[in-house]
């Protein structure tokens, strides 16, 4: 097994200059489909998924491996020394923003620029800390993840269906969107929720652009402030989309924003 | 006015089995139902400039961010979603929504338009789906370990009794042949009684031998072997029958000889079969009643029967006789390893025959039906 179909990789693009973008937790590739074409006429984008999402080989999920993002990290490392990749440019979606933040760490010249969309170091409220929820929220959320078997079930349904309003999406992608395993699905929600990241922000030596929604639950403005405030010379731009994911609800400003910053 | 047939669209809407709700294209409620408001216990004013998510609790805030939202974004609409939605005293109504989006010509987002159905017994059943999936997979996941160590323990005890059988036959051998030795040398008359019970007690320990090398080869897939011939009956059951005799010389066996016709069989077998009953009835029978035997050769074949007398059989336990390691009473010390009837009844099959067994206050009585195809003069 190579690391290419571990993590399915697909690139694509008339450019010299790597650009990887990388899915959070609840879906895979599909994420950056309205984002990374815009790239693609001068650069070489590089899309994946993490073991366990999409496409991935599952048979190479280790659930020691990826109790931490340590082991998405090193995973992310691979892909890119696989592919050479010095000098490129990561974008990370939620919780691969750290995933990039860790791989940087770990290999300081395979990117010199990365865009963090709707990152968080922590997610769990601590001391001196808002990270938005309560450890008493997030276990709610692992726990009900944990017997809440029909959420995931249900979110199939949808996507096995075809979708005659917009053919463009394509059999291919209405089958696999949001696909996931349900006990790895949970154990990416454990390590992605009770993540801790924020020590690691400082060890960051590349240009960091923070894309930062209004109005998200998930990666309050408050987090992205923090974010900005512990990696030295970031900028963070605010942008008009709200939720948490512009890639998917905004891709025009989400791709004028990384234009202006590379 | 509308007749009487015709349908109030407006109070369709308000009032419909089911809760409406359409978000503006910044995900707020513009506008929503009567049937939502009174599920909810929140009213319509109240809902408007609320987003969904607002409706949720955490978890379900978190999961519609990462799933159904960017569902809805990739395909424009979601169908059979399970959501708790939270209502004004706190409580979670479970319900299976619904959700589609209304474009522009341009492709605008104009609406987002949600229904949602009640589906608290629906998630009931499921969770109870979902509760014995995971039951049954544990239970089956418990019993594969455990059919796999009973196959290990069981085939484990079958090669050590195979390889016991094999060794226990050597030394047995050697007293055998060390008691052939002192006959043939003038002994004296004490000398002689116990050569006599060492010699009844090889043939004991020689035959439980020969059973359980049966046993162990039957199991092991070698199966009972014959190799038949055509020799009188008298010959094999006499000589069975005089060493018993020499074994259990306190004992009297009463022997009926009808057959006096070649019998095709396997003799070496058929007199492992006869030893096996005789033994098992002088070892159970009365004592002080003698055992019978009776070999008639009638129109279907011969029927070999032995008899002894003694307390009944109980009718459950006769069913059980013919099982290996079967023991009537596991706390006696007197009886052997429980293979005797077992590997009479597997001669008996190989011969395509059977063992049939009668018992009440008078006697009990194991038969062997030996079909004989062609009888010999």
């Amino acid at each position: 097994m190579t690391v290419i179909s571990r993590n399915h990789v697909v690139t694509a693009g008339a450019g010299l200059r790597p650009m990887i973008f990388a899915h959070g937790f609840g879906c895979d590739q599909n994420m950056w489909r309205l984002v990374a074409p815009a790239f693609e006429a001068d650069h070489l984008t590089v899309l994946f998924d993490h073991v366990g999402a999409g496409k991935s080989d599952l048979t190479a999920y280790d659930a020691g491996k990826y109790s931490t993002l340590k082991g998405y990290a090193d995973d992310l490392v691979e892909i890119g020394r696989a592919l050479g990749v010095t000098g490129g440019v990561f974008v990370g979606h939620s919780v691969s923003a750290m995933i990039g933040v860790l791989a940087s760490i770990k290999a300081p010249d395979m990117f010199e620029s990365l865009v963090l969309v709707g990152p968080s170091p922590r997610y769990i409220d601590a001391e001196g800390y808002h990270g938005g929820f309560t450890a008493t929220q997030v276990e709610e959320l692992l726990a009900s993840l944990a017997d809440n078997h029909m959420g995931w079930s249900a979110a199939m349904a949808p996507a096995i269906m075809g979708n005659a309003d917009r053919p463009e999406l394509g059999e291919e992608l209405t089958n696999s969107f949001c696909r996931t395993d349900p006990a790895i699905a949970r154990q990416f929600a454990r390590t992605t929720f009770t993540s801790d990241n924020r020590a690691d922000l400082h060890q960051v030596t590349v240009r960091t652009l923070i894309l930062q929604c209004s109005d998200d639950i998930i990666a309050p403005e408050a987090v992205g402030a923090y974010v900005r405030d512990n990696i030295a010379g970031s900028e963070m731009k605010i942008l008009d989309a709200t939720g948490h994911c512009p890639n998917l609800s905004a891709p025009a400003e989400v791709i004028a924003a990384i234009r202006d910053f590379i | 006015m509308p007749g009487p047939a015709a349908e109030d669209l407006e109070d369709l809407y308000e009032n419909a089995p089911c809760g409406y709700l359409s978000l503006g294209p910044d995900g707020r409620i513009v506008k929503s139902n009567k049937t939502l408001s009174r599920w909810l216990g929140v009213a319509a004013e109240e809902l408007r400039g609320q987003r969904l998510r607002d409706l949720l609790s955490i978890a379900g805030q978190i999961f519609y961010e990462t799933h159904f939202a960017p569902l809805l974004r990739m395909q424009g609409f979601f169908d059979e979603v399970a959501l708790d939605l939270i209502t004004a005293d706190g409580a979670p109504l479970h319900v299976l929504a619904n959700a589609a989006e209304r474009r522009d010509a341009d492709g605008g987002l104009l609406f987002t338009r949600v229904t949602v159905f009640r589906a608290t017994e629906r998630r009931r059943y499921e969770r109870e789906l979902v509760d014995a999936t995971e039951t049954a997979q544990a239970e089956s996941r418990m019993s594969k370990g455990q059919l796999l160590a009973e196959h290990e323990a069981a085939e484990l005890r079958e090669q050590f009794i195979a390889v016991l059988g094999h060794d226990l036959r050597n030394p047995l051998a050697a007293i055998d042949g060390g008691t052939n030795l002192l006959m043939r040398e003038p002994q004296s008359e004490k000398s002689q009684r116990v050569i006599g019970l060492i010699r009844g007690s090889v043939l004991r320990m020689s035959g439980l031998i020969d059973n359980v090398m049966d046993f162990a080869r039957g199991r092991l897939g070698g199966g009972i072997q014959l190799s038949r011939s055509s020799r009188p009956l008298a010959l094999t059951l006499e000589q069975v029958v005089g060493e018993l005799r020499t074994s259990y010389p306190e004992r009297e066996i009463e022997l009926n000889l009808d057959a006096t016709a070649e019998v095709e069989a396997d003799h070496a077998r058929l007199a492992q079969l006869f030893s096996n009953l005789l033994a098992n009835a002088i070892t159970h029978g009365a004592v002080d009643r003698p055992v019978r035997v009776d070999a008639t050769m009638g129109a279907t074949g011969l029927e070999l029967s032995v008899a002894n007398a003694g307390p009944p059989i109980p009718p459950a336990a006769i069913e059980q006789l013919f099982q290996p390691f079967y023991r009537s009473n596991p706390q006696s010390r007197v009886q052997g390893l429980g293979l005797g009837l077992y590997i009479a009844a597997q001669i008996a099959e190989a011969h395509g025959g059977r063992i049939d067994v009668t018992s009440d206050a008078t006697e009990t009585r194991f038969t062997f039906h030996l079909p004989q195809v062609e009888k010999r003069a």
